[in-house]
């Protein structure tokens, strides 16, 4: 054993037991007795270091003895109070002798208030020493003798009254005695029990040795529990022991201060975006059906813009105004194609209606929005837009969820380099290798196209949408250059990485949850 | 789109020869589904069932079992057959005779008569959803298409398409014992109750009845019983659609009777007589080619694709998606089968093209030309601000912005107050979720509610968000990025929320006062307007006591709440 390290490992109550040990001739062995009147420690206190210093095996037991001790019962202890039957029997003997009075055994029992079997007992012994003598008529009379065990009975009351004494150091004659008064199976009312009491003796064991010379080595240095600005101050931290901790105890908690699990996620996304080399776009929670949906090509009477797939605004329930020369060519290409080549949908457009106010359904609508706003050529924009769908609330649908998605406009784009975009969406958005394009539908993208990858964690997995936009689309915002249009569906991937498997877990309230989720990217 | 059922041995049946069916496996099949943007949602294979969700929604031909297998037989063939119901047929058709009025209710119908296909189980339901699906989701509820077919040997031809006073005409529709009214028929029949609401306001209601005044249906409700219940083993059929949109009619019919074709029937054109004008004139031969012959340049496809592929590849491919094409010097001239409608513009062939070469036939290439990628101005400032508050020790939040206004207004003491109104919904599902958030602090309040057993101290932010009221503003409200912050625990108190708002501005480079103000949701004297350069930016202070109990939170809140979208443009 490393006696350094148990000697600093040594809590005070140790060191003050060790420490008597150190006080006494090497190799003596010490009972819990000697150690409690040396060391003034409560009981517990040590009984609690001498196991610690057991455990540690810096003591060890180096024998037990067995003794047996005498000590008063509380019956004992009356009689110390009020004396006790046999010398009440002499004594109410003597006194009707001297004064002639008739005593029987029945007077004994009702005058004095003894118990039958302590007055027979009293009168037995009495008379066997010849201090008493029973007259005819049952009476009872003193010889003037003495009695040698009332003398006797006297004494082990006293000494007893101060502590128990072991057996041993009584005469043979007192132990006698003892053994007739003391407490047995049928007799419970005595004054005397006798106890076998186990002494354990304690030695040092060599590491113990070595630990009482090391404590005696460090004798004159104060140990401290904290370092402080004063022991700093003045330099006598150089004097000062600091105790050791049990630094293996799990610690306190702490609520750090932290981001949230899903932003993070969706940071990770947005740092990705922008370091190839697309710009952020933002757009309104509230939009016009004209931005959200005419603008992208969505006929009127589109089944997805029916009253139970968006949430329209109460009030105002139309916007003002819809912002021209859009609105116009809008319209225009909805109903004959206006410009761009296309049959239109050959249907009235109702202007009202593409004023009505909806929440927004899509994150298209933000890019619809940029379009209209002169965007650079070439150019690469997204936005993570919060959007909200009529839609009843359960695990993979929420009222509200982010869309990521965007735009990339240039001379150089067709459908070859719309695929290079998807691949490098794949690889660097969800490090995959192996992806598959799939044909797809989407109301404003033609060709349209569907990204498969295969995730490393998750499989195979449709990892986003994109295609052409439309001409119908682009031209009437004033883009005359080809455009993709392009979103990611990240919300498995984010119940991946945060451990949920309910997309309303993405928005908890659940702070213990918040608090504990790590998130893995 | 719509998710359709499908047998496998009827479309194996489908995509051979009659009696020579042609296997395939499901892994094939599952390849081949991308020619008609079809995704396997399901098979069953003791049943042979499975279930097919079809993504376009202008390719209505494709939401059946023939339309699939069809797509897929051309392809392999490398040609459609040309459909001889098209071609003049000898002698004069049977007529259909539309009435006067029937413009001012349900304009338009097509026919036509199908003989030899002796219906089959499978058959039969895939003609009953074909049905559905295009009434449904293709003709709007029935809106704007409603189809029905019948036994053709209990018609006496003509026909008429007429408008019935509803008190008068009668007959058992399909699902009853009894004859009924049509006014008994849209109060009672369960199809009546569901679709009455589109014949809402008309006196007289449209009702066909053959050469023997033996009603076939009231359209768009429901057949006659006897004339209208097609059943297995029947051999001779007659369909009509009515609706609203001409050419959506007509469509429909061509879909039907090209199904029908494919399974083996003859088709029998039916000559419909209007006494008012149509897009296609005052007699119309159903079915009916519709498509417009179009000349679309070689390059315009060359360059949306990117690759260059020449006059023949083009053609080739087109004509393997079931395309009539003819090429000339520089481009080709083509027409979509009589089944489908869904050419509008140059880019529409484009994807065609690419879908039938495979999407695999195209390798993929890099975008090159170079852009600078970036992040908003007020993105830069919110993710500051949320590096500041994690700094300061806030755990950040993250809440849906639709919310009630129970929350958001009331529980804030804001009823009928100026920080009270709210984007509102009017089409909400429930209360829940029927307005947007106008502030910050509810959403982290909702945290604080739900977790009084987690650990305290609390000390929460979010920054997001918010729809702010503003008549205005072209949308009648302005969308703002907000930052919020609480702090709760036994002893939170207002100069702590205030070190921390103190240390957040500080760093953003703003310098603020804070003005004493009444608001209703902060104990009085212990709220402030927190002003920069003149313009109020945000709020802070000790939230009430009240507000605290209607959130159901024992413990004291203090916090702070500042607009970045107004504390970016302030100097």
């Amino acid at each position: 054993m490393n006696t350094t390290f148990s000697c600093d490992n040594l809590h005070p109550l140790e060191i003050a037991v060790l420490g008597v040990f150190g006080a006494h001739p090497a190799g003596a062995a010490l009972t819990t007795d000697q150690l409690a009147e040396a060391t003034k420690l409560e009981s517990s206190q040590l009984s609690m270091a001498i196991e610690w210093l057991l455990a540690k095996q810096l003591l060890a037991v180096t024998s037990e003895t067995v003794t047996s001790v005498v000590s008063l019962t509380v019956v004992g202890k009356t009689y110390v109070e009020r004396s006790f039957p046999l010398d009440r029997v002499l004594s109410a003997a003597r006194e009707a002798s001297s004064t002639g009075k008739r005593l029987t055994i029945a007077d004994l029992q009702t005058k004095e208030g003894l118990e039958p079997s302590d007055v027979s007992k009293a009168v037995g012994r009495l008379k066997k020493e010849g201090a008493l003598l029973v007259v005819q008529g049952g009476c009872l009379e003193s010889t003037g003798r003495p009695s040698p065990s009332v003398e006797a009975m006297r004494a082990l009351l006293r000494d007893l009254h101060e502590a128990p004494r072991p057996l041993e150091s009584f005469s043979e004659v007192q132990q006698a005695l003892i053994h007739d008064y003391a407490v047995k199976r049928g007799s419970a009312k005595e004054p005397f029990r006798i106890e076998d009491r186990v002494t354990r003796f304690y030695r040092l064991s060599p590491a113990g040795v070595a630990a009482v010379n090391a404590l005696a080595g460090q004798a004159k240095t104060e140990e401290v529990a904290q370092l402080s600005p004063d022991l700093l101050k003045d330099g006598s931290w150089r004097t000062k022991r600091f105790r050791k901790y049990t630094i293996s105890l799990r610690p306190p908690r702490i609520a750090a201060g932290k981001k949230h699990p899903y932003r993070e996620f969706l940071d990770a996304v947005k740092l990705k975006l922008v370091s190839m080399g697309f710009q952020e776009m933002r757009g309104s929670l509230v939009e016009t059906e004209f931005w959200n949906m005419d603008a992208l090509f969505m006929p009127q009477f589109h089944p997805a813009r029916d009253i139970h797939d968006v949430y329209f605004v109460k009030e105002p329930a139309r916007a003002s105004a819809v912002a021209e020369p859009f609105f116009s060519r809008v319209a225009a290409t909805h109903e004959h194609g206006g410009t761009t080549g296309s049959t239109g949908w050959g249907y009235r457009f109702d202007p009202e209606r593409a004023k009505r106010l909806v929440l927004r359904s899509q994150g298209t609508a933000v890019s619809a929005r940029t379009l209209a706003l002169s965007p650079s050529v070439p150019g690469k924009y997204f936005s993570i837009a919060r959007c909200f769908r009529y839609d009843q609330v359960d695990a993979t649908h929420a009222t509200d969820f982010f869309q990521v998605e965007g735009i990339v406009l240039g001379e150089d784009i067709n459908f070859r380099t719309l695929l290079g975009l998807l691949n490098l969406f794949a690889r660097e958005v969800a490090q995959a290798k192996e992806v598959k394009f799939v044909p797809a539908y989407f109301p404003f993208t033609e060709p349209s196209v569907e990204l498969h990858v295969r995730h490393p964690r998750l499989g195979w997995m449709e990892l986003g949408g994109a295609g052409l936009f439309r001409p119908e689309v682009t031209q009437p915002l004033g883009v005359t250059v080809p455009v993709i249009a392009w979103g990611l569906g990240l919300d498995r991937m984010a119940m991946v990485a945060l451990g949920v498997h309910d997309i309303r877990e993405l928005f908890t309230d659940n702070l213990d949850l918040i608090r504990t989720t790590r998130g893995a990217f | 789109m719509p998710t359709i059922s499908i047998f496998k041995s009827d479309l194996e049946s489908l995509l051979g020869s009659p009696g020579a069916p042609r296997t395939v496996s499901i892994d094939e099949l599952q390849e081949w589904l991308t020619l008609v943007k079809g995704e396997m949602k399901g098979y069953q294979a003791d049943t042979g069932e499975l279930r097919v969700e079809l993504q376009d929604s202008n390719r209505p031909d494709l939401w059946c079992c023939e339309g699939i297998a069809r797509q897929i037989r051309i392809k392999f063939g490398g040609t459609a057959k040309p459909h001889p119901f098209l071609s003049k047929q000898p002698g004069r058709p049977p007529q259909l005779l539309v009435a006067p009025g029937l413009d001012r209710v349900r304009p338009y119908v097509a026919a036509c008569a199908a003989t030899g296909y002796w219906v089959t189980e499978q058959g039969l339901a895939q003609l009953i959803q074909t049905q559905e699906k295009l009434a449904d989701i293709f003709g709007h509820k029935r809106k704007t298409v409603s189809i029905g077919i019948y036994r053709l040997q209990k018609i006496r031809f003509p026909v008429t398409y007429e408008l019935a006073n509803p008190d008068d005409a009668r007959f058992t529709p399909l699902g009853m014992e009894t004859p009924m009214t049509l006014s008994e028929i849209l109060m009672v029949h369960p199809k009546g109750l569901e679709y009455g609401s589109i014949l809402a306001g008309q006196s007289r209601l449209p009702l066909l009845r053959d050469a023997e005044h033996r009603p076939l249906s009231f359209p768009p409700i429901i057949n006659s019983r006897e004339i209208g219940e097609v059943l297995v083993g029947d051999d001779e059929l007659f369909v009509e659609v009515t609706g609203t949109d001409a050419a959506m009619v007509v469509l429909t019919l061509n879909i039907f009777a090209a199904n029908l074709a494919d399974r083996g029937a003859v088709i029998q054109p039916i000559a419909v007589r209007y006494p008012y004008e149509t897009p296609f004139g005052k007699r119309v031969v159903t079915p009916r080619d519709i498509g417009r012959p179009r000349a679309i340049q070689i390059e315009t496809i060359e360059r949306a694709l990117g690759q260059e592929l020449g006059a023949t590849v083009v053609k080739e491919a087109l004509e393997a998606y079931g395309y009539h094409v003819s090429t000339g010097n520089k481009s080709v001239t083509v027409k979509l089968p009589p089944y489908r409608q869904d050419l509008m513009h140059a880019m529409d062939v484009v994807e065609d093209v690419a879908m039938s070469l495979g999407y695999g036939a195209f390798s993929p290439e890099m975008p090159s030309q170079f852009t600078v990628g970036g992040l908003s101005r007020i993105e830069q400032l919110s993710d500051r601000a949320r590096e500041l508050m994690v700094g300061l020790g806030f755990q950040e939040i993250i809440s849906n912005i639709l919310g009630s206004p129970d929350h958001y207004r009331d529980a804030m003491r804001l009823e009928g107050t100026e920080w009270g109104t709210m984007v509102e919904v009017r089409n909400a599902m429930s209360s829940s979720f029927s307005c947007l958030r106008q502030w910050m602090i509810p959403s982290l309040l909702r945290v604080e509610a739900a977790s009084a057993r987690s650990f305290y101290p609390h000390r929460l932010f979010e920054a997001g968000e918010v729809a702010i009221v503003d008549s205005a503003h072209e949308v009648g409200s302005r969308t703002e990025t907000v930052l919020g912050a609480v702090i709760a625990h036994a002893a939170a108190h207002f100069s702590e929320i205030h070190s921390c708002l103190d240390a957040c501005l500080y760093y953003l480079g703003k310098t603020y006062g804070l003005e004493p103000i009444p608001h209703p949701s902060f104990l009085s004297g212990r709220v402030g307007t927190i002003v920069v350069s003149g313009t109020p930016i945000g709020l802070i202070g000790e939230i009430h006591p009240e507000v605290l109990e209607r959130w159901q939170i024992a413990m004291p809140v203090v916090a702070f709440e500042v607009n970045l979208s107004r504390l970016e443009q302030v100097v």
